[in-house]
């Protein structure tokens, strides 16, 4: 009694992709900060536009879209 | 709390059918996104944009939020519990991630709809939209890492999960649950 095994560790598998994960999170922070971020509109549609426009948004819910 | 073999399975049921579905309508989605990308027609953007809205606010959203909430039934209804398997734990925060960017990116494509049933908004503007195809294929890919996770269920158990097995043995008829 008492004599509880003890923990085997992080299995090599999570390991791995906890580095992978990271790698990504790192990559996408980089694109994010360089401007290569995803988004079309974002460049082309300048970004203030995009916040009035959200406003609009707001005001219509999905079914008053749909008589567009 | 152990769920009843009849309650489980009617969950695990509910759960797959809801996760698979989750999948299949972001596929459908990615086929209007990619059509939305490349269409030149006025007509075709317009229609994609309104009907990515009415797919990701009305079938999209409520599968991934059903998905997460059958999940977390699921897990804390058998013995794999939420936080004792590096499996179930990595799900559990990819869905979570999902689900979020998902509801973020529906701002977006609320807004593309609100231009798009604009009838002022010109054939030139609406091509400057853009798509949302980065995030739809790219949570399907995570969706994919889920499903591959919950199949094949690696081993692997966190220092809580060893805790709390060794601190409570199972006795000899226990079985699998899934």
């Amino acid at each position: 009694m008492g004599n509880r095994p003890s923990y085997p560790g992080t299995p090599r598998w999570v390991k791995v992709s906890g580095i992978i994960a990271i790698v990504l999170v790192v990559l996408v922070v980089i694109m994010l900060l360089t401007g290569h971020g995803p988004g079309r509109h974002t460049s082309s549609v300048d970004a203030g536009s995009q916040v009035v426009f959200s406003g609009v948004v707001d005001e219509h819910s999905p079914a008053e879209v749909r008589r567009g | 709390m152990i769920m009843a073999p009849r309650l489980r399975k009617f969950s695990l049921a509910a759960h797959i059918a809801l996760s698979v579905g989750w999948i299949g309508a972001v596929a459908g989605y990615i086929a209007l996104d990619v059509a939305a990308a490349t269409s030149r027609n006025a007509k075709t953007l317009r229609a994609c944009y309104l009907a990515m809205e009415l797919i990701a606010w009305y079938v999209i959203v409520p599968l991934a939020l059903a998905s997460l909430l059958t999940g977390l039934v699921m897990s804390l209804g058998t013995k794999w519990g939420l936080f004792r398997h590096y499996w179930v734990l990595i799900s559990l925060l990819l869905t979570i991630i999902a689900t979020v960017v998902l509801l973020v990116e529906t701002q977006t494509i609320s807004y593309f709809a609100t231009i798009a049933a604009d009838p002022a908004t010109s054939s030139d503007d609406l091509q400057s939209l853009g798509s949302t195809l980065v995030h739809s294929v790219g949570g399907t890919v995570v969706l994919c890492v889920i499903l591959v996770l919950n199949v094949y269920k690696p081993r692997g158990m966190t220092r809580y999960g060893w805790r709390k097995q060794h601190v409570r043995k199972p006795g000899p008829g226990h079985k699998e649950e899934l």
